[in-house]
Order: structure tokens, then C-alpha cells, then sequence
């Protein structure tokens, strides 16, 4: 491992690129925030916890998969993979480095939240601690679906579209705006392909909002660890 | 030192890149040239170990593109066609995150950047975000990572196509500043004449050539080119320009008939071979 590299490449690629380019701030924050004005008015209020809760799991679900774009983009148009296929740099460093740029742009949407959170009362230092495991494990997990799509894909103006439906069909159909309750326990394991409903589902439970579902976190884990592997092996690094 | 035994590369559609193709480069500076869809990029992309062969062997400074692709990846830079920087970055940071990946610290990185930033004449512009450089201070960017990382070789794949005629002098001249043997793809024949100590024409996945630029258009010793628009027998055929080898005793006689002369260069080599090959 090589994680200068993996810590430079999030500082540059995720941190610079936020600073200098505050449309990705937006970009990340619109889908998020209409959808907890959409339940906050239909709900009149009520389910505005559940809002901002999943508001932070579905911000960075949304950007990491949204990345399989860019990541298309950096392998397909820049030929920046290419760049370092021919190092010592191996696929799990380009990919966690990826990854991490891919939560930096999240952060000014965690930022917001946070606030509204606070605003909300619903923060304590085990939820708190808690919500940081469940979004790293869900950062690693949606990031390596975004590389195994984006390693399949041959003319990158196919992958923008494909992202974006990734993007909506696994945040905003699994539980992430609403109580994970009001759908059946079958529809909730079937959802579960998306690491973004166990991810929804115990931060539902760790901040009190419905009962915590144990099972969901061996779930949760286990995605992470076959998703990232899944990465490793299937993402064109030296190719055939 | 580069070389290939019977290098085969067939892609999944079935079409062959290469065919057994054998070379050995040993030169400080080896152009690789050859038409549009020759191979040479393929070439280039299995010896730097990003592409896999289909069958035969090529060793990079002795070890092995399959086996030992570890090794050779500690020892070279490798340059793709068409690479682009992260435009929002700028050519200081993307020359240090390389040289942080091939295992520099964060000093070591930053202090080399500079230094090869500067030696290319980029020294105004290191810290500007690379989508506000011209294409040439582009290339050099990545020509200041192969000087940069101090690599046994360094592959550049079509280091100046798209550019102008400034610009690819300005990369010229970066190029010549590397110390490391480097393997260059081109199709600019003045390019691989001005750089190169040894030029090997593919085509068709296959070598057809191998010589120093003097040694190849020597070939053509006592002839000059000679190029009109009407057809001709014996002549080749280009489009609508018909072209022939003739003495030079006989230069005057076609001025004097209106058709183009001039001496042969590395690209006359090109344009014959070439057409051998296709009829």
C-alpha cells in the first residue's frame, strides 16, 4: 500500500477540486436538500428527522456513485489510469485515493447537515461516532460499485447516464427519506443489494428514530468487503 | 535495452495489433513509426506493462512484460497517447501526486517537481491550473514527470500529435533533456529524424525497418522524390498525388516539366514500405 499516494490523491483530486470548483458543492447538495424539502412538506414536519438523517446517507451515496462517471472520465479521456497502470501505484491505492477524493466532495453537504442536525436535536456522541463508521463503510462499498461500472464501460458518454440512474434507483428507493418500517421486511432484504439500505436502516436505528436492526450490520460489513473486493478484481487495471 | 521475440497481440474482435513481431531497441532514443492503427501503440502499452500479449515475449532492461512486470514498472515512465491533466490541478501537483505514487516522500516529490518544472520552462505557470495552459505546456507537464522520476526508460506514445509547429518544437526540446533511454512513437518522420539515434518502421503489427535515420534514407542515395498530380506507371499512387524515386542527374528534367521535387527523407522510406505492404 502506498498511502501518500491514496492521501494526496483525495487532497488534490477531492479537496483542491472543491475549493476551486465550488459547482461541485451544489451539484452534490440539490438532491439531497430538495428531497428533505419534498418530505418535509408532504410530512408537515414529522418525518424531517428522518430527512436529515438520511440526507447524510444519501449525499454520499449519491456522489460516490455518481463518480462512476468520473472515474470513466479519468480512465477513458485522460488516460490518467494509463499514467499509473505503468508505476508502482496498485488498483487499491487509485481507488481508495479516488474514494476519498469522492467523500471530500461530500463534505460541505455533511457540514450543512451537521448543522441542521444540531439544529434538530438529534445528535449525541454515540450516534455521532456511529454515523462516521456507517458512512465510511457506505463510501467504500458505492465507490466500488462506481469502478466496477466504470471499468465496464467502453465510450464514456455511455457512463453519465448510467451513473445518474445508479445514482437515484439505489439512494432514494431504499429507505434513506423515509422509516425504514413502512415498507414490507421483504421489500427491506431485497433493497439490501443496495449498501445504501442497511446503511439507512441502522443509522434509522442509532439515531433513535425506529428500532435498531441488528442483523444489518454483518449485512453491512459484508457488502463493503465483497463490494471492495469485487473493485480489486474486476476493474481493468492492466488490461487483456 | 527492449526487446521483443515474436510479439503477438490479438484483440477479443479478433483483429491482430501485432504479429510476431521481433525488434531490439538498444539506442539512447528508438522511434517507433508507422501509419495510423500499425500497432504501435499497442507496442508500447505491453512493454510498459498495461496491455497484456497474446503470445510471444518482450523484455524491458532485461526482465520480463508478463512475469516480471513489477520490476519494470519501478524503472519507467510511461506516457499515453492522448493523456490529458486534471484540468482544475495544477502541472506542480500532478508531477508530484506521479512521483508520490512511484514512492517519493512529500519533500523528495515536491522539491523534483519543481526542479523539472523549472528546467522545462514552466516555471511561470507551474502553479496555474492546467486548463489555462497552452496544449504544449500540457505535454510538457508530463515530459517534466518522465525527467522528474529519473526512470531507466521512458515511453512516449505520439508525445506531439495536435500540436503546432512551436509547440511541438518546445516538446522537442524537453524531450532531448531526458537522461533515460526513451522509446518515442510517431508519424511525423521529422520528429523521428530529429530526435532519434534509431527508427523502426512498423506496419501491420510487423517490422519492416530498422536503422539509424542516415542508414534508412540511404536507401534512397542518389534519388530524389519527385511528385506530380497526373497518374503514372511505376509510380505510387497517394490520393491524387502519384509519387516516384528518380536520379538525381535527372532533377532538372522534371522542374522543367512542372512537377514537384525533393530530396528523400525518412518519410519516403514511410510512403514506399508502406505501399509494399498494401499491394
Amino acid at each position: 500500500m502506498n498511502l501518500k499516494f491514496t492521501f494526496l490523491l483525495a487532497w488534490y483530486y477531492g479537496l483542491r477540486t472543491v475549493a476551486r470548483g465550488p459547482s461541485y458543492i451544489i451539484a452534490s447538495l440539490s438532491s439531497p436538500l430538495t428531497l428533505l424539502f419534498i418530505v418535509f412538506i408532504i410530512s408537515r414536519g414529522s418525518l424531517v428527522k428522518y430527512a436529515v438523517v438520511g440526507g447524510f446517507i444519501g449525499l454520499v451515496a449519491s456522489v460516490a456513485l455518481s463518480s462512476a462517471g468520473d472515474a470513466a472520465f479519468m480512465r477513458l479521456q485522460l488516460r490518467m489510469q494509463d499514467l499509473y497502470v505503468a508505476s508502482q501505484v496498485n488498483p487499491s491505492d487509485y481507488m481508495l485515493g479516488l474514494t476519498l477524493s469522492y467523500l471530500m466532495f461530500s463534505l460541505p453537504g455533511i457540514v450543512l447537515y451537521s448543522a441542521i442536525g444540531y439544529l434538530e436535536h438529534i445528535f449525541s456522541l454515540d450516534s455521532t461516532l456511529a454515523l462516521a463508521g456507517i458512512l465510511a463503510l457506505l463510501v467504500v462499498s458505492t465507490s466500488s460499485i462506481s469502478f466496477i461500472v466504470s471499468s465496464s464501460i467502453k465510450h464514456v458518454r455511455n457512463v453519465w447516464g448510467i451513473a445518474a440512474i445508479m445514482s437515484v434507483v439505489m439512494t432514494v428507493l431504499p429507505p434513506t427519506f423515509y422509516p425504514y418500517f413502512y415498507i414490507p421486511k421483504i421489500a427491506l432484504y431485497v433493497l439490501s443489494v443496495s449498501p445504501v439500505t442497511p446503511a439507512a436502516v441502522l443509522t434509522q436505528g442509532v439515531f433513535g428514530l425506529a428500532p435498531v436492526l441488528f442483523q444489518e450490520i454483518p449485512i453491512m460489513i459484508a457488502e463493503t468487503v465483497v463490494y471492495f473486493s469485487l473493485a480489486r478484481y474486476l476493474t481493468r487495471w492492466r488490461e487483456n | 535495452m527492449i526487446v521483443t521475440e515474436q510479439l503477438s497481440k490479438r484483440y477479443s474482435g479478433g483483429n491482430y495489433a501485432l504479429r510476431e513481431l521481433t525488434i531490439t531497441a538498444s539506442r539512447k532514443v528508438t522511434s517507433i513509426i508507422g501509419r495510423n492503427g500499425a500497432g504501435k501503440t499497442t507496442l508500447i502499452r505491453i512493454l510498459s506493462t498495461q496491455l497484456l500479449p497474446s503470445g510471444g515475449r518482450a523484455t524491458v532492461e532485461g526482465f520480463d512484460v508478463v512475469s516480471e512486470a513489477h520490476e519494470i514498472r519501478k524503472r519507467i515512465v510511461s506516457i499515453p497517447q492522448e493523456a490529458a491533466p486534471i484540468g482544475i490541478l495544477t502541472a506542480f501537483e500532478q508531477v508530484k501526486m506521479y512521483l508520490v505514487g512511484r514512492g517519493y516522500s512529500f519533500k523528495e516529490a515536491g522539491e523534483s517537481a519543481n526542479k523539472a518544472l523549472d528546467q522545462l520552462e514552466l516555471r511561470e505557470s507551474k502553479n496555474e491550473p492546467t486548463d489555462t495552459l497552452s496544449g504544449g505546456m500540457k505535454r510538457k507537464m508530463f515530459v517534466a514527470m518522465a525527467l522528474a522520476a529519473n526512470a531507466d526508460v521512458v515511453f512516449l506514445d505520439e508525445p506531439t500529435t495536435g500540436l503546432d509547429p512551436l509547440s511541438r518544437l518546445e516538446v522537442w526540446s524537453a524531450i532531448r533533456q531526458i537522461d533515460s533511454r526513451v522509446i518515442l512513437t510517431t508519424h511525423y518522420m521529422e520528429e523521428a529524424e530529429q530526435l532519434s539515434d534509431e527508427v523502426i518502421l512498423i506496419e501491420r503489427g510487423q517490422s519492416l525497418e530498422q536503422g539509424t535515420p542516415s542508414e534508412l534514407v540511404s536507401r534512397f542515395s542518389g534519388k530524389v522524390r519527385v511528385e506530380t498530380a497526373e497518374r503514372c506507371d511505376g509510380c505510387i499512387h497517394v490520393g491524387n498525388i502519384s509519387i516516384m524515386y528518380v536520379d538525381r542527374t535527372r532533377a532538372d528534367e522534371y522542374i522543367d516539366r512542372g512537377y514537384t521535387v525533393r530530396p528523400a527523407t525518412l518519410e519516403d522510406i514511410f510512403i514506399s514500405r508502406g505501399v509494399e505492404i498494401e499491394s
